[in-house]
């Protein structure tokens, strides 16, 4: 039921994204991410899409599969779609009904708009396909580290970011579970009216909860019993290391802005 | 009502990096009013086995024939037959949600329309069957009970639908000794007292040889023994193979005979404690005579 849901989940691999710092890749999605702004016409998207094949073949994923992050924000894309179509005006009118008018900036901006979500959720989707949550965070932690020194608790945000990844799986399936068992109790999720079907979400969401508290609890009772005291001076089981392919990823990042820069209006 | 399996496969996450399968080519048979075990390692596809069973997993391959009613790829079971088919989960208490134990209990029959004078006779029968006492539980909340109460609770739950087959998934995991063996003996008496069809999955042999009157053994997905006990347990090198073991019974009467002579062997029907210890005492007393 709740399967489908890629965003956020890690695929074991040892293709050349998988082996790459998760430094550098989160610097290069942050940079990605500013530069799909920042292209403005049909040829830096171009570069963009292409770019973003390229790192799709570099995972060794099956496009298909990562196309699959896109189901929760289809609704979305297809919203900003219509809204553009229908309330940008300029340039030529290419359909006319009544008050409602399709005209060329309104294509122009559904395409463009759509495209950068789609982009930016496909980067980030990649990120986090190619990345175990423990690289992430601690990718984030090191990168975040300077600001530790003006008072900013980097070790507590990483280590709640991957607690909060690592608990997405598990509760999903709990949720998964808790649904069966409802089902397998009558309880019907797909029928009746509005708020017969609001009230029937109760008999999950309640267990749900309560199963959340109870893991949190054992989960920090399991930290403390093993001396955890927070960051300070704790040491590192791996350690992150420069390597060619991040030397790689930084001169496609120059390349890239550099092309991006040339070739926007 | 009988059961049947015939080739059903379960592959999850088809199409994707994680595709997983599950069930492979089982065909099986559960006999109406038999109590079944189910035995095998985690991971060799007992509890998709047993979501079959109620149509909340649909088969990949394959067809079950569940009394008059067809689940195959294309066809699922009816709501309303859930209820003939009463499924106990790993960990039940994990769904309790009621402000009181009475409400929770409620829940299945209330969701099959039963009417509600109806419902509360079938939720104190449900409790007294799992040995608590109405009266003092049924207002409380059930997050207030222990353990093997919730549990007790949860079971309940399933009882009071009045289901024509009852399955439990390990229903004694993380129990102490008292509370398993409280827990199985209301389910054998249910078992016997009504004819219930009963699915026991375990990866206790003890469990299974005790109560159990035909067994399934699976491992990697497929169905690799079955039969009664003492048939299944015959095979105790195949057992030892996929890590599992036969009962301390059965490794007792072999044991012995191998000690026997030939005439006076042990039958292999005595893998339940108590028959063993029976027979034990019978013929130690005829020695004495002697």
């Amino acid at each position: 039921m709740l399967q489908h849901i890629a965003i956020g989940q890690y695929v074991p691999g040892q293709s050349f994204l998988h082996q790459t710092d998760p430094r550098s890749k989160l610097l290069f999605v942050i940079l990605f991410a500013a530069l799909v702004f920042w292209a403005n016409n049909a040829a830096t998207y171009a570069v963009l899409v292409g770019f973003m094949l390229a790192g799709v073949l570099l995972s060794r994923l099956s496009l298909s599969y990562i196309l699959k992050s896109l189901r929760p924000i289809w609704l979305l894309i297809l919203f900003t779609v219509v809204l553009h179509l229908v309330i940008t005006k300029g340039g030529e009118v290419y359909f006319r009904w009544g008050w409602l008018s399709v005209e060329e900036m309104g294509v122009r901006q559904a395409v463009f708009i759509s495209l950068r979500l789609t982009l930016l959720v496909l980067i980030s989707s990649l990120l986090t396909l190619t990345t175990s949550p423990i690289d992430l965070t601690e990718g984030l932690e090191r990168l975040l580290g300077p600001t530790g020194r003006i008072g900013v608790p980097v070790h507590e945000i990483a280590l709640m970011m991957s607690i909060a990844l690592r608990f997405i799986p598990t509760l999903m399936e709990e949720t998964d579970k808790i649904i069966k068992a409802q089902t397998a109790r009558g309880a019907n999720l797909t029928e009746g009216s509005l708020v017969r079907r609001a009230r029937s979400l109760m008999p999950i969401v309640i267990p749900l909860f309560v199963g959340a508290f109870r893991r949190a609890e054992e989960l920090a009772l399991a930290m403390e019993a093993r001396g955890y005291r927070g960051g300070v001076g704790r040491t590192r089981l791996r350690r992150l290391k420069w390597s060619w392919r991040d030397g790689c990823v930084a001169a496609a990042a120059c390349a890239l802005t550099f092309v991006i820069g040339w070739w926007r209006t | 009502m009988q059961i049947t399996f015939d080739q059903v496969s379960h592959i999850y996450g088809r199409g994707t990096p994680f595709e997983r399968t599950a069930l492979r080519d089982v065909s099986l048979t559960i006999p109406a009013g038999s109590f079944v075990g189910i035995i095998g390692q985690t991971g060799s596809g007992k509890s998709t086995l047993i979501q079959h069973l109620n149509g909340l997993l649909q088969p990949t391959s394959g067809t079950i024939t569940l009394g008059d009613v067809k689940v195959t790829p294309r066809e699922k079971m009816p709501h309303a037959r859930r209820r003939d088919i009463g499924l106990v989960f790993q960990y039940p208490e994990h769904q309790l949600f009621e402000e009181t134990v009475a409400k929770d209990v409620a829940f299945g029959p209330l969701n099959f329309d039963m009417p509600p004078e109806l419902v509360e006779v079938r939720v104190r029968e449900a409790l007294e069957i799992v040995g608590l006492d109405y009266e003092a539980v049924k207002d409380r909340s059930p997050f207030h009970l222990s353990g093997g109460q919730m549990r007790r609770v949860a079971i309940a739950g399933v009882l009071a639908m009045q289901p024509k087959v009852l399955i439990l998934d390990e229903p004694t995991a993380g129990l102490d000794p008292a509370g398993r063996k409280a827990i199985l003996e209301a389910i054998y008496r249910i078992h016997r007292e009504q004819r219930l069809t009963t699915v026991l999955v375990t990866h206790s042999m003890e469990e299974a040889a005790r109560y159990a009157d035909r067994l399934i053994v699976m491992a990697q997905g497929r169905a690799v023994l079955e039969g009664s006990p003492d048939e299944v347990f015959a095979h105790a090198d195949r057992l030892r193979e996929l890590a599992l073991d036969v009962p301390e019974t059965v490794a007792l009467v072999t044991q012995l005979n191998q000690r026997l002579p030939e005439t006076e062997r042990l039958p292999s029907s005595l893998y339940r404690e108590e028959a063993l210890i029976e027979h034990l005492l019978a013929r130690l007393s005829v020695a004495k005579e002697r």
